[in-house]
């Protein structure tokens, strides 16, 4: 799954309408302030692209929406914004610690042979990856299980992938244009 | 967490899957060159499941949920199948943003061509006991009836014992089940059949992202290909912080060039395609007033024309000079231009892609 053109043109124009609502801004700022207000703007462009479909994005929406409540509201059109600043997220986050020294406990008289030593190892293993991948994903934390916060990594990948390409063309047209 | 056991099965999947063992009707798309179509046709099919919650009808490697023991279908629903997925492996264009509407095509489709053949099937899906943890993905699937139905080949060979095998499974049909035959040697009760459809979801998203992410194809085994994964992931967001300190480094200037770009552009963009826009090489010195003065900065600053040095400049100051200079009348020719540069994205673009204005 390649990002699509019409993909890249929403992101754009959203983005822009980002950066219009800093416009005023803009001059006077430090180099550290505009490119917040880029990323940031392009974070809710990007997350605003699905619509509050997909969990990532309500996580990327709430997140930004803490940095600067205002743009995320302008961004959304006001219908979704209330929603997707207001509500609570979904679950609330399984403390995995615990849960995982409760199982210790109730497994302690398991038998340890050899092949399950080793399956339970790699299990062990896959499950500290999937918790990373649940680190890099916006709200990764939320999501119940496997199925779902792969479906949501393809997304959030396709979705990363416009907003750098998008970007990119940007920054080289902006470079290229300024260099003279 | 399941995926160390759907990882064990999948490495001795990919060899298996492309040969159909058994039910050669259940291979798709007339054969080997369906079988890229397959591939290419789950990502469709997979973003739909963010809202369906289905099962993706992914690559042939995706083995079905069970509802139990099931007979093979009947021949005629499969071939029907197989014409219906290829309208929509032929839409493969706007996968990302047109999935629900990829959804509601399929749905139709498949609702014409399931409704005849598979009026009997059913009725065997639902005698079949199922535990809740099958129920509730059979039962949407038949709610759903962009559901699809995956099989797994009834392997008469003795593969073993262990319930980790290679599944070799044939994919991509859209029916309102989801059936699954046990295999040879393996455990047969509800929970290990559940097990098993969830360990086949798994697999068949990881074979998506595998396909995503760039150099994921080769390794084996889901802890690197996971690895790969957030590598991929925090080298993407790396990107965009850096992307965005460039620009915000670059002359404040650009961005109302931009905005006043696309706050007149009015038509949508082509698909990068130059054919349709011809933009101009020849430098318009003369400027009309418009509302902005920084584009009045923009031309004048501009050197004679490089195109082969600045691509980039070449192709986009021209757009903005005959912005200008039409005024506003062909702001949409000039902004597809415009966008088509920064949509293509490309730096590669060569002088003789570009052609002369009329």
């Amino acid at each position: 799954m390649q990002p699509t053109s019409s993909m890249k043109e929403e992101f754009l124009k959203k983005w822009q309408m980002g950066l219009q609502i800093y416009r005023p801004l803009i001059d006077n700022t430090s180099v550290s302030e505009r490119r917040k207000a880029i990323k940031l703007s392009a974070d809710v462009a990007m997350a605003s692209l699905r619509k509050g479909t997909t969990c990532w994005s309500r996580a990327l929406i709430q997140k930004t929406a803490t940095e600067d409540n205002f743009l995320v509201r302008q961004m959304l059109s006001g219908i979704k914004a209330e929603t997707l600043i207001n509500k609570k997220l979904p679950k609330v986050m399984c403390h995995r610690k615990i849960v995982r020294r409760s199982k210790m406990i109730l497994r302690r008289r398991q038998s340890r042979s050899a092949i399950e030593e080793v399956a339970a190892k790699a299990r062990k293993l896959i499950k500290k990856k999937t918790q990373g991948l649940r680190n890099v994903v916006p709200g990764g934390e939320f999501m119940s299980n496997d199925v779902l916060l792969i479906q949501e990594t393809l997304d959030y990948i396709v979705s990363l992938q416009t907003q750098v390409n998008v970007m990119r063309s940007i920054v080289d047209a902006a470079e290229a244009g300024s260099e003279r | 967490m399941d995926l160390t056991g759907a990882f064990g099965a999948r490495s001795a999947a990919v060899g298996a899957c492309r040969e159909p063992p058994g039910l050669e009707s259940l291979h798709l798309g007339g054969g080997d060159g369906g079988f890229t179509a397959l591939l290419e046709l789950p990502p469709t099919q997979a973003v739909e499941l963010l809202h369906f919650t289905d099962p993706s009808p992914s690559s042939s490697q995706a083995a079905v949920a069970g509802v139990g023991l099931d007979v093979s279908p009947p021949p005629p629903p499969l071939h029907a199948y197989g014409a219906l997925t290829f309208p929509s492996n032929a839409a493969l264009m706007e996968r990302a943003a047109r999935f629900s509407v990829m959804a509601n095509e399929q749905q139709n489709g498949n609702v014409s061509g399931e409704t005849t053949t598979t009026s009997s099937v059913p009725s065997n899906s639902d005698r079949v006991k199922t535990e809740p943890g099958e129920t509730d993905s059979s039962q949407r699937l038949e709610n759903n009836r962009c559901g699809i139905g995956k099989r797994k080949e009834l392997d008469k060979k003795v593969k073993g014992s262990t319930k980790k095998k290679s599944k070799s499974s044939e994919e991509n049909e859209k029916l309102p089940y989801v059936h699954v035959r046990a295999r040879r040697g393996q455990a047969t009760d509800s929970h290990s059949l559940a097990e098993r459809a969830r360990r086949e979801k798994i697999n068949a998203r990881m074979k998506l992202l595998q396909e995503l992410v760039p150099g994921c194809d080769k390794i084996q085994g889901t802890a690197l290909v996971l690895d790969e994964i957030i590598n991929h992931v925090q080298s993407l967001q790396r990107q965009v912080e850096m992307l965005s300190m460039r620009l915000a480094a670059v002359n404040p200037r650009v961005d109302f060039n931009l905005d006043t770009l696309l706050a007149s552009e009015n038509g949508s963009l082509m698909d990068g395609s130059f054919n349709g826009t011809a933009m101009q090489l020849a430098w318009p010195h003369q400027v009309t007033e418009t509302e902005q003065s920084f584009h009045h900065r923009q031309l004048q600053l501009q050197q004679p024309p490089q195109p082969q040095q600045w691509p980039y400049d070449g192709l986009i100051q021209p757009a903005w000079g005959r912005e200008d200079d039409q005024g506003h009348g062909n702001e949409h020719n000039s902004l597809m231009a415009v966008s088509e540069n920064l949509m293509v994205g490309s730096a590669s673009l060569h002088p003789n892609q570009v052609k002369m204005e009329l």
